[in-house]
């Protein structure tokens, strides 16, 4: 698994960690019976986007050191006479992000982004019916969160199958 | 009324020229076209067309032509179209 794929996937868990901690934050603590009050919703929302900035930066860092280590250890073991500037120079070399990297991104986007509005749509839709304002925001709120995961879901499709 | 539609599929000739370049790894030519090897597997494999940049680039790593890297088959299908 390339390092591109790798990082998707640490991205993708998250995503997918932190939706299932909003459901369950959103279902048990909060419950249906809140529905009416917009401001807990919304400030609850609100700390969960905090967290989840703060829970992908903090991952990001710990997969980047350990993927470092890694490859440290890997080309120790293989070459104990390797110093520290080659390795250094093969941590670059593993990460380096190109053309093909960015046009899987932007595809990705596209298509996360079309979730995304999907959502804001549905919820619009919700509000037009006659649902509470509470139930447009999850909407929009979940559409966002599962775009984010179908885009690195994608990612990882288009590195396996090819652009 | 049938319409010709033609389907343009772009070949390589990378892993032959790695084998004669004295076995270069993708790993040498990813470095050497400043990408990582994952497009140079990709490319390789087909699964993946780079840009002309990057095409040149890989051609100029073997120091041939890029008509000797690269090339194309064209496949034409029939389709039904409106009268």
């Amino acid at each position: 698994m390339s390092y591109q794929e790798k990082r998707t996937v640490m991205s993708v868990a998250s995503g997918v960690l932190l939706m299932i901690a909003y459901c369950v934050y959103a279902l048990v603590k909060l419950g249906l019976d809140s529905m009416g009050d917009v401001r807990i919703w919304a400030t609850t929302m609100l700390v969960f986007i905090g967290i989840g900035v703060a829970t992908i930066i903090v991952i990001q860092i710990v997969f980047h050191i350990l993927l470092s280590i890694g490859i440290a250890v890997k080309k120790k073991i293989r070459d104990e006479s390797i110093d520290d500037r080659e390795i250094e120079s093969s941590i670059e070399r593993e990460m380096v992000e190109d053309e093909m990297d960015q046009l899987i991104e932007l595809k990705a986007n596209k298509i996360g982004y079309s979730f995304v509005s999907v959502g804001f749509v549905a919820g619009l839709a919700a509000l037009a019916l006659g649902a509470l304002p509470a139930v447009m925001l999850n909407i929009v709120f979940l559409a966002c969160m599962l775009g984010t995961i179908v885009e690195g879901l994608l990612q990882l499709r288009y590195y396996r199958k090819g652009v | 009324m049938a319409v010709k539609t033609e389907k343009l599929e772009i070949t390589n000739n990378i892993r032959t020229l790695r084998f004669f370049a004295n076995e270069m790894t993708q790993q040498e030519l990813a470095e050497r076209a400043g990408v990582s090897r994952q497009t140079i597997l990709a490319v390789e494999a087909g699964k993946y067309s780079p840009s002309l940049e990057l095409a040149f680039r890989i051609a100029e790593a073997f120091g041939v032509p890029i008509n000797e890297v690269f090339g194309y088959n064209l496949h034409t299908d029939k389709e039904k179209g409106k009268p």
